[in-house]
């Protein structure tokens, strides 16, 4: 067991370490222009969320930007997690069985001793290594880069934030597998899983205080609220229930759907 | 045990039927060819066997393992190698970490001989390999765990000469450790040379399933004899029960074609005349002819008459091929 899991999981490691460093390379610029950017204004709030169109303001969930922690929620973790790696999770997600039944490798994977489940569930699970690797990086930068401008952060908080997007990005990973079981084709299978997790985004943020809020309900951003972990410190182990439920559903589908199908 | 069952397998797209109602067994040690040309529908029955594909209809079994029960064929995989017709590896991975991904999951019991055989650049990664060292790297994973059974698809495409040479003494090994193989191919003379039985598919419909000695003596041997004195066509034609497509020539050179075109065309008739070697109508020195018959009486056919020469050949696979697609825009 998990043989393919290691296999593709080694395979993933270079990739996630440069995500990795780009994605603390963002950290890094964010919290760099902080001072500059609060200092330029009496009132950055005042100045700010007048001037972005109360729809933008709406979409990104901006709370504050009067504070390191509210200006890291939107730029980095509404911008760069919410959507970003959201995205990137799930396009690796959509490249898992499509590429391989699209450039011919599942004949001998599948030949082998492996179920199909099997396949499907240890594929999933190389996606942990981005997940983890970046999220286990970026804390690091981002505490070391607050401190380096006078800015201090709660090392709660930031761990937080890093650790309960882990279930929002396997969330997403899981709209890319679900797509690479159903097509076949690499690139489709992207497009369609880039294009329903954008999708969910912004029908979570603009249904939000409408009477459609509720739709909203089945977009994993709504359980995944940088803004509540990092201004107010609470962490809502629901939401991450809830995340893992979609996880482990949209996984339970995609095996179901690649048992049933041709290759 | 039989190594494999086909009973009815169908498989349908649409309205295209890629395989129809295909049945026959593949017996424990033996290598089974399974022959026709590309677009025929050998990739899809392989590719049944291996649970890749859902047949429409029918069902099959692989040492036992029923084609439809996951969890049973995947029992049998253990005891399984497979070489698909364009075998297709992870680009990135070197020849190595290929080896050992399968390594851990099939285990391997004899990549080291293997690798002395077929030698593929193992250092270097896929990307860099030539569609033959893909094949040679192919060949060590279908056969590293030592399976029971082995179906391969067209598994010398790419290879050269030499390589095809000693993959054709390993498979004959491996009959003679008594494993079993079943591969597809359109080469009939891969077939011929490596087979003990042959399954003919056109067109998504198995045509016949013979012993290969059985389909080389159904269609006949090819003679070839020439006489010191010419003698009558009636010899053959009329007093030998078996013989077809007759040709007949002057002696020093013939015209007869494999497919045996009768000589007597004007110009060759000219020839003669000219050179005086046919006596008269229907009197020549050198024949050409397909014999059914027993060898026995050919001998005695000609056992008065002073022989120059005399050979008797099997007929090649191809005529026999062109007795199935013969006339076939498909073939």
């Amino acid at each position: 067991m998990l043989e393919i899991a290691q296999y593709d999981g080694r395979n993933r490691l270079r990739g996630s370490i440069y995500l990795a460093i780009a994605m603390s390379l963002l950290a890094g610029i964010v919290i760099w222009i902080y001072p500059s950017f609060s200092e330029s204004f009496d009132d950055v709030d005042e100045a700010f969320l007048q001037a972005y169109p109360d729809e933008v303001i709406q979409l990104f969930d901006i709370q504050t930007m009067a504070t390191l922690e509210g200006f890291l929620a939107f730029e980095l973790y509404i911008f760069g997690w919410t959507i970003l790696l959201g995205l990137y999770l799930a396009y690796l997600g959509a490249g898992t069985i499509a590429d391989d039944i699209e450039r011919g490798r599942i004949d001998i994977l599948l030949s082998m001793p492996v179920s199909r489940s099997q396949t499907v569930v240890e594929k999933f699970l190389a996606l942990a290594v981005p997940i983890v690797v970046v999220n286990v990086v970026t804390p690091v930068v981002v505490y070391a880069s607050a401190e380096l401008v006078g800015e201090s952060l709660s090392i709660g908080d930031i761990v937080a934030v890093h650790a309960l997007s882990i279930p929002y990005l396997f969330a997403c990973a899981g709209i890319g597998l679900l797509a690479s079981v159903v097509v076949d084709r690499t690139s489709i299978a992207q497009r369609i899983a880039l294009g329903v997790t954008f999708g969910l985004f912004m029908l979570e943020s603009l249904l939000v205080d409408t009477d459609y809020e509720a739709v909203g309900a089945i977009a994993p951003m709504r359980y995944y609220d940088p803004n509540a972990i990092l201004l107010e410190s609470s962490y809502d182990l629901g939401d991450v229930g809830v995340l893992i439920g979609m996880t482990l559903l949209l996984v339970a589908v995609s095996v179901v759907w690649f048992k049933r199908r041709d290759v | 045990m039989a190594a494999i069952e086909l009973e009815g397998l169908t498989k349908t797209y649409g309205d295209v039927q890629a395989a129809r109602d295909i049945s026959f067994t593949v017996e424990s040690g033996e290598v089974f060819g399974y022959l026709g040309p590309n677009g025929a529908g050998k990739t899809t029955t392989l590719r049944m066997l291996l649970g890749l594909l859902s047949p429409t209809a029918g069902e099959a079994r692989v040492l036992g393992a029923d084609i439809t029960d996951e969890r049973a064929l995947i029992g049998a995989k253990r005891q399984i190698g497979y070489l698909p017709d364009d075998p297709q590896f992870d680009k990135s991975a070197t020849g190595r970490e290929i080896l050992e991904f399968h390594a851990d999951i099939k285990g391997d019991e004899r990549s080291d001989e293997l690798l002395e055989l077929f030698d593929p650049p193992l250092e270097r990664p896929i990307r860099a390999y030539s569609h033959g060292n893909v094949r040679k790297l192919g060949l060590v994973t279908t056969f590293m765990h030592d399976p029971e059974l082995v179906i391969l698809d067209e598994p010398t495409g790419g290879l050269d000469p030499l390589m095809k040479q000693r993959f054709a003494e390993f498979v004959r090994g491996e009959r003679e450790r008594g494993h079993t193989l079943f591969f597809s191919s359109h080469i009939l003379g891969e077939v011929r040379r490596l087979c003990d039985r042959v399954g003919i598919i056109r067109s998504g419909e198995l045509v016949t399933v013979d012993p290969v000695d059985a389909l080389l003596n159904r269609s006949g041997k090819v003679v070839r004899l020439a006489t010191v004195d010419p003698i009558p066509r009636t010899t053959f034609e009329r007093d030998l029960e078996g013989v077809h497509d007759l040709a007949a020539g002057a002696g020093v050179r013939t015209r007869a074609s494999p497919r045996g075109e009768p000589a007597d065309d004007s110009t060759a008739a000219e020839d003669r005349k000219q050179r005086g070697d046919a006596t008269d109508d229907g009197v020549y020195r050198e024949y050409t002819f397909t014999f059914t018959g027993h060898v026995d009486d050919l001998l005695a056919a000609v056992s008065d008459v002073e022989l120059v020469d005399l050979t008797i050949e099997e007929a090649p696979l191809e005529s026999i091929f062109l007795r199935y697609y013969g006339g076939d825009d498909n073939a």
